[in-house]
Formats: C-alpha cells, structure tokens, sequence
C-alpha cells in the first residue's frame, strides 16, 4: 500500500463500489467461473457431443489419456511449438525493436508495417501463408529456386518436419510485433547517459547491447516471454487452419486435440478431460507469471 | 560522434529490406487479389500483375455471401465492445477508485481469467448455448465473445484508470459532486482516450475471433467473416486464390482504418493528465 491516507468516506461508498463492478462480476460467473467448473465435472462423463446424454464414470478418462500415446505425443508438440515460436519470437522482436529505434526514414511507416501482422486475423494470415506455400504456384518455392537453396519444389505444411518448421515460423511471424511493442515502449525510456557512460568506458556497439540494454530490458523480457508462453501455448487457430494438427497428429497441439476429441470424436467427457490437463500445465506458467508481475511491482 | 553518411544509407537500406520482408506477404495479398486467375498460374510468377482487374471484389460483393458475413462481423464487433466497454469501464473505476473486501482478489482473477484458453471455455459455453435455446445466433457468439473481451477490457481501463490522478476526483467531491457525479464529469472525460483504445482493441479481438464462431455456429446466415471467408476456402470446388486474397484484403480493411486511429490514440492515452499547473 502507498502513502495514501484511508479516507473514512470510502466505507461508506464501498458499497456504490460493490455495484459499480457487479454486472462484471455477474458476466464473469456466467460465462467464466461457470464454464470452468463445468469443465471439471464434464471431465467426468462420458458425454456422446450430438445427443448430450452420458454417464458417470469417474476419473476413467484421465486414466485413459495417461495411457494415450497421442495424448503424449500432443503434449511433446505443444512445448515443441511454444519453445521453438516463443524463442523465434523473441529473438525477432528484440532485434526489431531496437531496429526501430534507431533513426531512419518513414520511420513511423515502418513501425506500423511491422506492427501489422499483429493485427491482422489470424484467418487473414494463414490464408496468405496458405498461398505463399502453395506447391505448385506458390512464390516462396519460386523464390527458394530462383535462388539456388531449393532444386525442387518443397510441400511446406503436408510433410514432417516441415509442417512443424512452417507453423513456427508462421507463428513467430504473426506475434513477433508483440514483443516489438513491449521491447519498443522500455528502449525509449532508458536514460542516454547510460549509452554516453559505457561509450566512455570503451564499450562498443556489442558491449553496449551486452552491458546496458539488456539489463535494463530485463524485467519486460521476463513478463512479455510468460505472456507469450501462455499465448503460445494454447493458440489454436493458427496451427488449426494451417494444418489442421496434420500430417496425421505431427503438429497436433494440445487445444487441437481438445477440438478433435469434442467434435471430431464426439467425445466431449474426454475433451474435457484434456482442456483440464491442458489447463493444469498453464497452471505453473501462469504462477509463475504472477510472481514475475509481483516482483517487479513491489520494488516501486 | 556522428556516424558517417555511408554507414546510415546502408542501415537504412538494410533496415527497409527487413520491413520489406516482413510486410511482404501482405503485399503479395494485395498484388494477387487484383490479378486475373489465369496470372496466378503463371511459372516464373510475375510480381507486378500485368493485368490490373477487380473482377475478384466484385464477385466477392456480388456472388458470395460475403456481404452477409460482414454485416454479422460488424454487428457481432460493435455489439461486443459496446456491451464489454460499458460494464468493463464501471467495474474498472469501481476496482481502481473504491475500497471494499476481496477487491484485490477480484484484480487477480480478472488477470486469471484473461490467461484462460478459450477450448476449455468453449465445451461448457456449446453446451450453455444449446441449452438456452440460442444456439446458432449472434447473440450466443455475443454472449461467448464477452468470456475473453471482458477480461481484457477490464485488465487495459484499470491500467489507464490508475494513471488519472486521485487528486481530480477529490477536488471535485469537495466542491460538492457525488461519487457518481465525479465519475461522470471528472474521471470518464479523463479516461475517454484509455476508453477509445480498449474499444478499438476489444473490436479487433472480436472481430479476428475464429474458435468460437466455428463451434457455435454453422448457418450462413449468423457466420461472421472468420469462419465465413475460411468456408469459401474449404468448401470450394477448385481453390480460386484471387477471390480468397480479395476476401482477405476486405477483411483488412476495417483493420488498417482503426490502425491509423490507433496510433494517435496510443500516444495520447498514456499522456500526462490534467494535474499539473
């Protein structure tokens, strides 16, 4: 708490308080709170998906999926997906950044170019990807020749490990710009006198980014590569529309899964059971995430 | 220490090749949407369409649902925000500016629920909606679309409601205005730009939404663009490339004009407040 005196009006409208949030809190039981305890209990049934009837059969479910390979096999591509992304992600956006922060012309034009695939529907990117992958008439396979690194068409999303190597990058594409806003918004703030210091000590270019820009990035990497972790890993409809979890289960994550077991199968208890398993997992990024947030506002 | 003329051409040039890059399928959208079919088929591919024709919009106006898709998208977008934004922004001034028990714990689920993942959502809200009988609808999407929105809305205003100054508030309820009245004419004018950029933002999050709309509603007639414009994909006969980059450059469109609103938004919202002088 903060130096900020109680004011002893403030018991007396903790109640216009209470009501001024209740329809938040009111949609919030609703179509949050709700849901997420019916998820549980779901997870209990075996539910047919066209008919809603079924049976209780306890934790049977979970058991089965503990002995489901493609339950493994989705978990292993879940954390491959989101290390591989999250890092290209990372990367790209930090060099991007201080790209941008640099002077050069049209600057804000380029901010907002690169800005874009952010915000653009993911709908929108995968059918532009769809197209630059094409086989046959697709102009990244022309390009690629053109060049001399490919001697033959590549089938970019129907074969392993391409499939997996194309979602990656198409996904760290498409978030990339987030962390180039959070990156862009700190490198303004830290003070010039740090860069005139180091410079005076001898540091070079390199030393400098070493010494002074990536410690002070530090706190933001920290929270933005959580964030995004937990983005990452329960994205669907990028690798959905992209691949649709294929070929056969290669790129099929966790979030697929759930959406094949519950319409594909018709097997809503179990799809249930893998969004509880799913959520567990995000469980330990998510604490781990309150942490960092509380960390880093506790000092101030 | 200057750096020499060589040296900033050549970041300059390196930096716009790097955009360049990154942009580029956007700019191949646009370039194949106004080619005719039969240049798409072209080996090597032309980069500039020899042949400038916008055949592909109108067909996409005129001989698909698109139109349709769109106005759904629209009402779907608008209703969203408008409902998100109105109880995000009470709840907000409410959780910033009042004190009562559990207000924190209610801050940190809000932060919660904005990390949940929809597919755990969606099986019990499919469920929720069938049962209510609204299955198949806008509203049902309406009612579905708040379970991320409102999270969001409520996270973004209470950030930009911590930034107005309490002194504004008190000197506006020392001159004699109720709680209620301070917050309509002291804190939502100070609030406005932090209000127009969590609508905007909470628009684009609807509008982009795909998950949701795929498993609530399968009828033409309450499709939003997402899971419309990826039918016409799916259920086409032969894939007519130009018409689906059409669609996608329209689907833009609405994008790239709160974009452009955007960024004055963004600047002015974090600045300064009204407390100084």
């Amino acid at each position: 708490m903060t130096a900020r005196a109680v004011n002893p009006l403030d018991r007396r409208y903790a109640l216009l308080g209470v009501m001024l949030i209740a329809p938040a809190v009111l949609i919030f039981c609703a179509v949050i709170v709700y849901p997420l305890v019916s998820a549980l209990y779901l997870s209990l049934f075996r539910i047919f998906t066209p008919t809603l009837t079924g049976n209780f059969v306890g934790f049977a479910n979970y058991a089965e999926l503990m002995s489901s390979p493609e339950f493994w096999r989705s978990l292993l591509n879940t954390f491959i997906w989101t290390v591989f992304t999250l890092a290209l992600q990372i990367i790209f956006g930090v060099a991007a950044a201080l790209m941008l922060n640099q002077a050069m012309v049209f600057r804000s034009l380029a901010r907002s170019l690169i800005l874009f695939p952010y915000f653009v529907s993911t709908v929108v990117a995968v059918l532009v990807w769809r197209w630059l992958f094409n086989d046959l008439y697709g102009i990244l396979n022309h390009t690629l020749m053109w060049m001399g690194v490919l001697s033959m068409p590549l089938d970019w999303l129907g074969s392993m490990p391409n499939a997996m190597v194309s979602v990656v990058l198409v996904g760290a594409w498409k978030y990339f710009p987030f962390v180039v806003i959070a990156v862009l918004a700190r490198l303004q703030t830290i003070p010039e006198q740090l860069y005139e210091a180091a410079t005076i000590d001898g540091a070079g270019a390199w030393g400098r980014f070493w010494d002074v820009t990536l410690p002070q990035l530090r706190d933001v990497l920290i929270v933005v590569i959580l964030l995004r972790a937990i983005w990452d890993f329960k994205e669907f409809d990028l690798i959905y529309l992209l691949t649709g979890g294929g070929p056969i289960i290669a790129t099929q994550t966790l979030p697929l899964m759930v959406y094949k077991e519950a319409f594909g199968l018709n097997e809503m208890g179990r799809a249930s059971a893998v969004a509880v398993a799913m959520m567990l997992v995000m469980l330990v990024f998510m604490i781990v995430y309150f942490r960092a947030l509380r960390a880093r506002e506790e000092p101030r | 220490m200057r750096p020499s003329l060589l040296r900033r051409v050549a970041f300059n040039l390196l930096a716009w090749a790097v955009v360049f890059v990154v942009a580029f399928p956007l700019v191949w959208m646009v370039i194949t949407s106004v080619k005719p079919q039969f240049e798409l088929f072209r080996i090597p591919p032309t980069f500039w369409p020899e042949q400038v024709t916008f055949e592909h919009y109108a067909r996409l106006l005129w001989e698909t649902p698109f139109l349709t898709y769109m106005r759904n998208s629209l009402i779907l977008s608008t209703a969203t925000t408008i409902l998100v934004v109105a109880v995000a922004t009470l709840g907000a001034h409410s959780l910033v500016r009042f004190r009562y028990p559990g207000r924190e714990r209610l801050a940190g689920l809000v932060l919660f629920t904005y990390l949940l993942p929809s597919v755990v959502l969606i099986l019990p809200l499919y469920l929720m909606m069938v049962w209510l009988g609204v299955a198949n609808s806008l509203l049902s999407l309406v009612i579905a679309y708040t379970s991320f929105a409102l999270p969001y809305a409520l996270w973004l205003l209470r950030s930009f409601m911590q930034g107005i100054p309490d002194d504004l508030e008190n000197a506006a309820l020392v001159d004699g205005a109720t709680r209620l009245g301070a917050f309509f004419d002291v804190i939502l004018p100070q609030a406005l730009p932090g209000i127009i950029s969590t609508s905007l933002f909470t628009f684009i999050l609807s509008w982009n939404e795909y998950l949701y709309a795929l498993v609530l509603v399968n009828t033409d007639a309450a499709r939003p663009l997402t899971t419309g414009v990826m039918n016409m994909l799916i259920s086409a006969f032969n894939i007519e490339w130009s018409l689906l980059m059409a669609a996608s450059v329209m689907m833009s469109i609405p994008l790239i004009i709160i974009f452009a609103f955007l960024q004055k938004y963004l600047t002015r919202g974090f600045g300064a407040g009204g407390v100084k002088g």
